[in-house]
């Protein structure tokens, strides 16, 4: 699916490198590490918003680098540190945009797109928001939203910057168990950055690891080993 | 939004009828089918009421349009022509061109020209100071700078400008719709009409922008064409009208503020018709209210904008920003 080879990722300078590695479909990853430690950056190339400094990134055998601007929306979505909201923009307008790579010139809808975007709804339990104007909502709530929407793109590949940040403890812990489910029911690859070990490790989701200026991947460790292997 | 297809008529109506002069009905119809050049009602109407009406009817429209892409562009809703300086640019080269030596364009439509290049200049210059600020606020202040610094250079051409482009200037500068000729209107009413088909063709890109340009970026939208094309339908109205009636203040920050107000919606698809109808509503009857007091005293259209739009955006800060 998603293969990382000889990757070099930063802005002037080099924050994170990786030799080899392999995400698979039908997996959720979860991209560990300290603060500032280039977790976001990592996102970004992948998404193709950000150039890397060497090596490659390929989705499919396809080279990130060289997609177009349609081709990256019909392949990859990404679900960014934090949605605010916009003023008389209802959540399921906001979803419905999920649809744009798909529609006619001018953005509208047919049946079918109106029913990914119920059922996404329906799955990530945000139905009663969908009537809801976006900046009357809570973050939490918010968040939900953000992630519905890239779920309604219908990409192989999501990734979500600290999509679980703004969510209480259950809520955490229900879209964790749902980006699980959902990544095996419709073989996507899941990328997320996240703090949550306890989570991670609950749902027995591999680590990627950046400390050290590296990213590596673990499927097998426990949370002392990883917090040892982060400082 | 069928209450404003009602309203419209009525404000052309209003508009109309609102001159010192009362024309019947078959008299203004004749003016149109059984033209007589020597009947000075048939002249009145042609002349001057129905150019001063069309031209209400194109400013209020475009000019809010022309604010609601440049709010949904810059991601910001105190923005517009007039408090980010399209219009200040649009006047520095008017300005230039009717007070120095220098002819930019030597044809009938060069003020045209002028304004346009100035709209757009300004508009580009705005495009690139944006994406250095964060705050929504300082954008307005760099466009308060910027139309201080243009009126200031105004200011130094009028003190070595000879009398006769002085007058003109001024006159330019008052902001007023009467001052089209008939024969021109065909010409505008294309521009308008084409300028009012691009923006619906822009109604998918436009509600992509409105989850900020990265996000519209990733699911596909060219964001650099996409930001141009939005810039010189921005430049085209505002250039336009600036070129035609003078610099006309408030109309394209406050309607279409008021529009998503009234339509509680953020869908262009709506969003553009209703700033087409409630900007020309508002400007044919402000307009129509400057005409009802024209035989006893004479006010800039500027002015009345500006008494009814600086409060409304003062509303919007206090709502919007605290």
């Amino acid at each position: 699916m998603i293969q990382l080879q000889e990757l070099r990722i930063g802005y002037q300078c080099e924050l994170l490198s990786s030799e080899h590695l392999l995400l698979e479909a039908g997996k959720v990853y979860a991209l560990v590490g300290r603060n500032g430690i280039g977790k976001s950056t990592l996102i970004q190339t992948m998404a193709g918003l950000q150039k890397q400094l060497a090596g490659d990134i390929t989705i499919n055998g396809q080279f990130v680098s060289r997609l177009n601007a349609q081709e990256i929306a019909e392949t990859i979505s990404l679900v960014d540190t934090r949605f605010e909201g916009v003023e008389y923009l209802k959540v399921k307008d906001y979803l419905a945009l999920g649809r744009a790579p798909y529609t006619d010139l001018f953005g509208r809808l047919g049946t079918k797109d109106w029913h990914i975007v119920e059922s996404v709804a329906t799955d990530l339990s945000i139905t009663h928001l969908l009537e809801k104007f976006t900046d009357e909502i809570s973050d939490g709530e918010r968040q939900l939203c953000a992630v519905a929407r890239a779920f309604v793109q219908e990409t192989p590949v999501i990734l979500l910057d600290e999509p679980t940040a703004f969510l209480d403890y259950i809520n955490r812990k229900k879209l964790l168990a749902l980006l699980k489910l959902l990544s095996a029911e419709k073989n996507k690859c899941i990328v997320l950055s996240t703090h949550d070990l306890d989570l991670c490790l609950d749902h027995s989701i591999p680590f990627l690891l950046a400390a050290h200026g590296e990213i590596r991947l673990h499927t097998s460790l426990s949370k002392e080993e990883i917090i040892k292997a982060m400082s | 939004m069928i209450c404003l297809l009602c309203f419209l008529p009525i404000a052309m109506y209003l508009h109309l009828m609102a001159g010192q002069i009362e024309i019947s009905y078959a008299s203004f119809f004749d003016s149109f089918w059984n033209y007589d050049a020597n009947n000075t009602t048939h002249v009145l109407v042609r002349e001057f009421r129905i150019p001063r009406l069309a031209m209400a009817l194109f400013a209020g429209a475009g000019l809010s349009l022309s604010g609601m892409l440049m709010q949904t562009l810059f991601k910001n809703p105190l923005a517009g022509p007039y408090v980010l300086g399209i219009n200040s640019g649009a006047s520095l080269l008017i300005a230039l061109s009717l007070m120095t030596s220098i002819q930019f364009f030597q044809s009938n439509f060069g003020l045209i020209g002028t304004a346009l290049i100035g709209a757009f200049a300004a508009g580009l210059l705005m495009m690139a100071v944006a994406q250095r600020l964060k705050s929504q606020i300082s954008l307005l202040l760099v466009g308060l700078m910027f139309g201080s610094f243009t009126s200031a250079i105004v200011s130094i051409l009028e003190s070595f400008a000879g009398a006769e482009s002085l007058k003109s200037y001024t006159m330019w500068s008052m902001g007023s719709l009467q001052q089209v000729e008939f024969g021109q209107l065909g010409f505008i009413s294309l521009i308008f009409l084409v300028g009012i088909a691009a923006s619906f063709l822009l109604v998918k890109p436009l509600n992509m922008l409105v989850i900020g340009e990265k996000s519209a970026a990733l699911l596909g939208l060219p964001i650099k064409s996409m930001r141009m094309f939005v810039l010189l339908l921005t430049a085209l109205f505002a250039g336009l009208i600036t070129a035609f009636c003078g610099p006309i203040a408030f109309v394209g920050i406050a309607i279409p503020n008021l529009t998503r107000i009234l339509f509680q919606t953020s869908n262009h698809r709506y969003l553009i018709i209703g700033n087409c109808f409630i900007g020309a509503i508002f400007l044919l009857l402000t307009d129509a209210f400057i005409q009802v007091l024209e035989g006893h005293i004479s006010i800039p259209l500027n002015a009345i904008t500006s008494i009814i739009g600086a409060p409304f955006v003062v509303f919007l800060l206090m709502r919007k920003l605290r």
